[in-house]
C-alpha cells in the first residue's frame, strides 16, 4: 500500500544530467518542497534527512528544501514529519534534481486516510486509522484498546488483557474484524475473548464505520475494523526494525523485531513479537493473576512474476496466555454479592507476580493466506484468495483435585476460505466491483474438559456473492452495492437431561444486503457524504444453543433454538472539512435500527442449583435503535501548537419494550494539547503532549437491568513525549507515555471486571523504535 | 495461470460436496467432577433413627430441578453429623468426599441455621489442625421451624477471624456448594 501510495505522493524531476558523471563533482543542487496529500499547502517544519550524509534539512515556511553540495551517487532520504509516516526514497542523483513530496498531514490530525486500499479506492463510508507511528508508540496495548483514540471506538473489556472493540455501540459478533483482508475466525461469541491479532505485526488499523459490509463475509452489521500489514517495499537492501517498550504498570515487556527485503526473486518480511507481563496494579492494590504472555510471528512472501501478475503469500501465529483476575473468579450469587461489598478483592496479595495460574486462557491461532492479482490491464484485474486458519480455546478454571490443569472449555475450529473478486475501472469514472465468497467452519468441543460444552459443536457453510458500483462526477460520488448470502449450520447439541443424548440442528440462511451512499464535494475541502444500508445478521450458535452457567456473572443462560435473524437498517451522514487551513472538522451522525435485536433478558426464574440459586437469563429478540454521533476537531494555533478534541455520544433503546439496550458505552470527551519542535540538537521531530479523557456515567440504563449500578464517570490524564534521531544507519523514535498521571481509582462501565475491582492505576511507559 | 483456476475450482467443487456431510457426534464428555448429590446424616449419639437431609440433581445445573429432602430432629439431642458427596452421574457412582479430604486445606464447610437452639461443631481437622466439617456434631434444644444450610467453600482464608469457629464472613473463597433443607425440631 505504502508503496502505491509512493507512486502517487512523490515526484521526482531530474533537471539536468551531469555531463561529467565521473567526475565527483559535488556542485549538484536538491531542491524540492513537501506538501500536504489532500490540499496540496506547504507542510512546514518537515525534516529531510539523507542518510549517506548524515545530514538533513527542515523545511521553511514555504515548504522548501534546497541543497547546492550533492555529489552522484544512490542515496535513501527519509522525508518525516510529526505524526506522518516517515517517507523512505531510494534514489539516483545524477544530476539537478527536484523532489515534491506529499505527505498525508492534515489526515493524520483526523486518523483519517485518503487512500484505503491499493489503487485509491473511493468510498462514501466513514473511515478512519491509525498509523505505524500510533500503532508503536503504544505497543503496550491489545489491538482494542489501541483504537480507543480513535473518535466513536471503545473497548468492553475482562481485566485488563482481554478487550474487545467497540464501535458505535456494536462489538462482538455484530462487526467484522480482517486480518490481512481474511475475517478473523475465532470465538467471536464470548465478550471475555479478545481478538487473536497481533497489532503489532500490523502498519495501519483502519475503522469503517459502515452500513452495510458488502465486500467481506461474517457477520457485522455495518462496522468494520482492518488490520493490513503494508505491502513490502521494493527496495534491494535488507532492511529492519526493532521495538522494545517497558511499562511500570505490570512490569511489561515487550520485543517486536522486523526484517524485509525484496530480492530480485522475491520479497519477504518476517515479524516476531514476545510480550510479557504480569500483576496490573489499580491505584492502591495489585490485580493478582492478571499477566498476560504473547509470542507471535507472520512471515509475508511476495513475488512479482510478471508486470501483470503478482503472488502473495501470508502466514501468521498467535499464541497468547491471559490472566484473569483471581478474585473474580466466583461459585454462586451470594460470592458475587460479597464480592460487591469488598473494597479489595478477595486473594489480592501485597507482592508482585508474573505467574498465571487459573483462572485463564490459553490461545492459539493460525491464518495461512495466499493471493494472487491477476490484471488484465491497469485499470482492470482478477484478484484470488485462499484462507485457511485454526483456532484452539483454552480456559482454565480454578478446579478440584488437580483438575485446574484440564481446561473447563476446549475448542478448535478450523475454518477454510476461498475468493475471487473482479474490480474495473471503467470510462467515464465508473468503478466496479464484484465478487464470490465461499468458506467452510468447522467447529468442535474437545471432550479432555469432563464438562458439558457451553456452545455445540458445528459445522457452517457460506457461499456470498457482492457486487459494488460508484460512480464520481465533478463533485459528487455516487455509491451502491448489493449482496446475497446463503449460510447452512449442522449443528450437534448435548441434551441438558439425563440420559444425555444428541440432539442435531440444522440452520438455512439466506441475507439480502445493500446499501447507497453519496458524498458531495462541497468546496474549501468541505466533503459530505450519506450512506444508508440494510444488512442482517444470523443468530450466532450460542445465541441458539447455549445453555449453563456462565460463572463470571453468576447466572444461567439459555440460548433459544428458534430465533431469527437480526436486520438492521443503518444511516450514516458525515460531513468533514477544515477552516483557512487552521480548525480540522469532523463529524458522523448515525441512527442504527435493528429489528429483531438479539440480547439476554433477565427472567423472574430462579433456577436452584447444588451451588445455591441462579438468576436466569434467556437469549431474546426486540426491536433495538441506536443514535449517536462522533466529533472530532483539531485546531492549529501555530505550526507548532495544536489542540484536538474529540466527542462521542451515544443512545441505545430497546423499542419493543422501551427501556435502555445495556452494555452502551457511556459518552466520553477527549482532548489533548500537543507541542511540536521540528529540530533541537540532534533531535528531529519531537513532541509534547497532555491528554486528557472524561468518561461520563453510563446513566441510561435501568436499576433492575444489572446487578450493580454504573460506576460514576471519570476523569485521567495522561502524556507523551517523543522524539526521532538519526544515528549512522539507525533511525531511532523514542517515547515515554503517562497514563493515568494523578492514579486515579475509577471503574469503567464497559469493563466486566468493575464488579470485583478498580481499574488500573498509573503507568509510565518507555519504549523506542529503531529502523534500518 | 488456467491450471491455477482450475485447481481452484476443483477446491471449491469439492468444498461444496461436503455440506452433505453432517456433523460428526460430539464425544460426550465424562462428567467425573460434578457433585449431583449431598447426603447430610445425622445419627443421634445415644442411638436411635438416623435422619438424612440429601440433595440430589441428577442432570447438573440445567434440566429437571432437583430433589431436596428434609427432615425431623428430636429436641434436646446431640448427633454425629456426616457428609457425603456423590458423582451419581457416573457407575459405581463417584465419591467427591475423598477428593474433599484430600485437599482439605482447600476446603471447609459451613453451617447455617434459622431454628433457635441447633448449634454445629466441627469433628476433624486438616493437617493446619483447621476444621473441615465432614464430620460435624450437631446439637438441638427446644422445638422450632426452619433450614439448615451446608455450604462448601474451595480455598477459603481459613485463618481469617471467625473461619475456624465456622463463621463465614471472613472466609471468601468460591461457593462450590450451597443447600438449604427445610428442617422441624420437636
Amino acid at each position: 500500500m505504502l508503496r502505491l501510495c509512493k507512486h502517487i505522493t512523490i515526484i521526482i524531476i531530474i533537471l539536468g544530467l551531469s555531463v561529467v558523471s565521473f567526475a565527483q563533482n559535488c556542485n549538484l543542487t536538491v531542491s524540492g518542497s513537501v506538501n500536504d496529500l489532500s490540499t496540496g499547502k506547504p507542510i512546514i517544519f518537515a525534516n529531510i534527512f539523507v542518510q549517506e550524509l548524515q545530514s538533513g534539512y527542515v523545511t521553511d515556511s514555504k515548504g522548501y528544501f534546497i541543497s547546492n553540495t550533492m555529489c552522484p551517487g544512490k542515496y535513501h532520504v527519509y522525508i518525516s514529519h510529526i505524526g506522518c509516516e516517515t517517507q523512505e526514497l531510494y534514489i539516483n542523483i545524477s544530476g539537478d534534481t527536484v523532489i515534491t513530496v506529499f505527505l498525508d498531514h492534515n489526515n493524520h490530525l483526523l486518523n483519517e486516510i485518503s487512500i484505503t486500499e491499493e489503487g485509491g479506492e473511493i468510498t462514501t463510508e466513514e473511515t478512519q486509522s491509525l498509523n505505524s507511528k500510533n500503532i508503536t508508540q503504544n505497543s503496550n496495548k491489545s489491538l482494542a484498546s489501541m483504537l480507543e483514540s480513535i473518535s466513536g471506538v471503545s473497548t468492553i473489556n475482562n481485566g485488563s488483557g482481554i478487550s474487545n472493540p467497540v464501535v458505535d455501540g456494536l462489538y462482538g459478533n455484530r462487526i467484522s474484524i480482517l486480518n490481512n483482508g481474511v475475517v478473523q475466525s475465532g470465538q467471536q461469541w464470548g465478550v471475555d475473548h479478545s481478538p487473536e491479532i497481533d497489532p503489532l505485526a500490523a502498519n495501519r488499523i483502519t475503522v469503517i464505520k459502515g452500513v452495510g459490509a458488502l465486500e467481506y463475509q461474517g457477520s457485522s452489521l455495518g462496522s468494520i475494523i482492518l488490520v493490513e500489514p503494508e505491502k513490502i517495499d521494493i527496495e534491494p537492501h535488507l532492511h529492519g526494525e526493532a521495538r522494545y517498550f517497558f511499562e511500570t504498570n505490570g512490569f511489561g515487556n515487550g520485543l517486536n523485531l522486523e526484517l524485509q527485503q525484496y530480492s530480485k526473486i522475491f520479497g519477504w518480511r518476517a515479524i516476531g513479537t514476545i510480550k510479557k507481563s504480569g500483576d496490573n496494579r489499580t491505584s492502591k492494590y495489585f490485580l493478582r493473576n492478571t499477566g498476560n504472555q504473547q509470542a507471535n510471528i507472520a512471515l509475508q512472501f511476495e513475488k512479482l512474476w510478471n508486470k501483470n501478475w503478482l503472488s502473495d503469500l501470508y502466514f501468521s501465529s498467535f499464541n497468547a496466555d491471559y490472566g484473569i483476575l483471581r478474585g473474580s473468579h466466583i461459585g454462586n450469587l451470594t460470592d458475587l454479592e460479597e464480592a460487591f461489598e469488598r473494597d479489595v478483592p478477595f486473594y489480592t496479595q501485597d507482592q508482585f507476580s508474573y505467574s498465571i495460574s487459573a483462572p485463564y486462557q490459553k490461545v492459539n491461532h493460525l491464518l495461512l493466506k495466499f493471493h494472487t492479482k491477476y490484471s488484465i490491464s491497469e485499470k482492470q484485474w482478477f484478484d484470488f484468495t485462499y484462507a485457511g486458519q485454526y483456532n484452539l480455546r483454552k480456559e482454565f478454571d480454578v478446579r478440584r483435585s488437580g483438575r485446574s490443569d484440564i481446561p473447563a472449555l476446549s475448542l478448535k475450529q478450523s475454518s477454510n476460505y476461498f475468493e475471487g473478486k473482479y474490480r474495473n475501472y471503467l470510462t467515464n469514472n465508473w468503478e466496479l466491483k464484484a465478487g464470490v465468497q465461499l468458506s467452510m467452519v468447522n467447529n468442535t468441543n474437545l471432550p479432555e474438559t469432563g464438562i458439558l460444552p457451553l456452545i455445540p459443536d458445528y459445522n457452517a457453510y457460506e457461499f456470498g456473492v457482492f457486487g459494488i458500483i460508484s460512480k464520481t462526477l465533478e463533485k459528487t460520488t455516487f455509491e451502491f452495492g448489493g449482496r446475497y448470502d446463503l449460510e447452512n449450520r449442522k449443528v450437534a447439541t448435548i441434551s441438558s437431561s439425563i440420559p444425555r443424548e444428541i440432539i442435531r440442528f440444522e440452520n438455512d440462511y439466506h441475507n439480502f444486503s445493500g446499501m447507497v451512499g453519496i458524498s458531495y464535494q462541497l468546496g474549501d475541502g468541505w466533503e459530505v457524504a450519506y450512506n444508508f444500508g440494510s444488512i442482517s445478521r444470523n443468530p450466532e450458535v450460542n445465541e441458539l444453543y447455549s445453555s449453563g452457567l456462565h460463572q463470571g456473572v453468576a447466572g444461567i443462560e439459555e440460548g433459544d433454538p428458534d430465533l431469527g435473524k437480526e436486520i438492521s437498517f443503518k444511516n450514516t451522514l458525515s460531513i468533514k472539512g477544515a477552516v483557512k487551513d487552521r480548525l480540522f472538522f469532523e463529524g458522523l451522525f448515525y441512527f442504527q435500527q435493528i429489528n429483531n435485536f438479539i440480547f439476554l433478558n433477565p427472567q423472574d426464574e430462579v433456577r436452584l442449583t447444588i451451588r445455591g440459586a441462579f438468576p436466569v437469563f434467556k437469549y431474546e429478540q426486540t426491536d433495538a435503535r441506536l443514535i449517536g454521533f462522533d466529533l472530532t476537531a483539531t485546531c492549529k494555533l501555530t505550526e507548532q501548537f495544536n489542540i484536538t478534541g474529540k466527542y462521542s455520544c451515544l443512545n441505545g433503546h430497546d423499542l419493543s419494550n422501551d427501556i435502555p439496550l445495556v452494555y452502551m458505552p457511556p459518552n466520553n470527551l477527549y482532548a489533548d494539547f500537543s507541542y511540536y519542535i521540528p529540530k533541537f540538537g540532534k533531535f528531529q521531530n519531537i513532541e509534547f503532549q497532555i491528554n486528557s479523557r472524561l468518561v461520563f456515567e453510563q446513566k441510561n440504563i435501568l436499576p433492575s437491568q444489572d446487578f450493580l449500578a454504573p460506576p460514576e464517570s471519570y476523569y485521567l490524564i495522561g502524556l507523551k513525549a517523543s522524539a526521532e534521531k538519526q544515528l549512522s544507519k539507525l533511525r531511532l523514535n523514542m517515547y515515554v507515555r503517562v497514563e493515568n498521571l494523578l492514579n486515579e481509582t475509577y471503574r469503567d462501565y464497559l469493563n466486566r471486571q468493575r464488579y470485583f475491582a478498580d481499574d488500573l492505576g498509573f503507568n509510565l511507559i518507555v519504549g523506542i523504535n529503531i529502523s534500518f | 495461470m488456467n491450471k491455477f483456476l482450475l485447481s481452484l475450482s476443483v477446491i471449491a467443487m469439492s468444498m461444496l460436496l461436503f455440506t452433505g456431510c453432517k456433523k460428526d457426534d460430539p464425544v460426550i464428555p465424562n462428567e467425573e467432577e460434578v457433585i449431583t448429590t449431598l447426603n447430610y446424616t445425622l445419627i443421634p449419639s445415644d442411638g436411635g433413627t438416623p435422619v438424612v437431609l440429601s440433595f440430589q440433581d441428577l442432570d447438573g445445573d440445567g434440566g429437571d430441578p432437583p430433589v431436596i429432602t428434609g427432615g425431623t430432629l428430636a429436641m434436646n439431642t446431640t448427633y454425629d453429623g456426616s457428609l457425603e458427596l456423590l458423582n451419581e452421574t457416573e457407575t459405581p457412582p463417584g465419591d467427591i468426599t475423598e477428593e474433599v479430604e484430600e485437599e482439605a486445606l482447600e476446603h471447609q464447610f459451613f453451617f447455617q441455621t434459622s431454628i433457635g437452639g441447633v448449634s454445629f461443631t466441627y469433628e476433624d481437622t486438616d493437617t493446619n489442625g483447621n476444621p473441615i466439617g465432614i464430620l460435624t456434631k450437631v446439637t438441638t434444644e427446644g422445638s422450632g421451624n426452619g433450614t439448615i444450610t451446608v455450604i462448601l467453600r474451595h480455598e477459603p482464608d481459613k485463618d481469617a477471624s471467625g473461619v475456624s469457629n465456622g463463621d463465614i464472613t471472613n472466609a471468601g473463597g468460591e461457593t462450590d456448594i450451597e443447600v438449604v433443607f427445610n428442617v422441624e425440631v420437636m
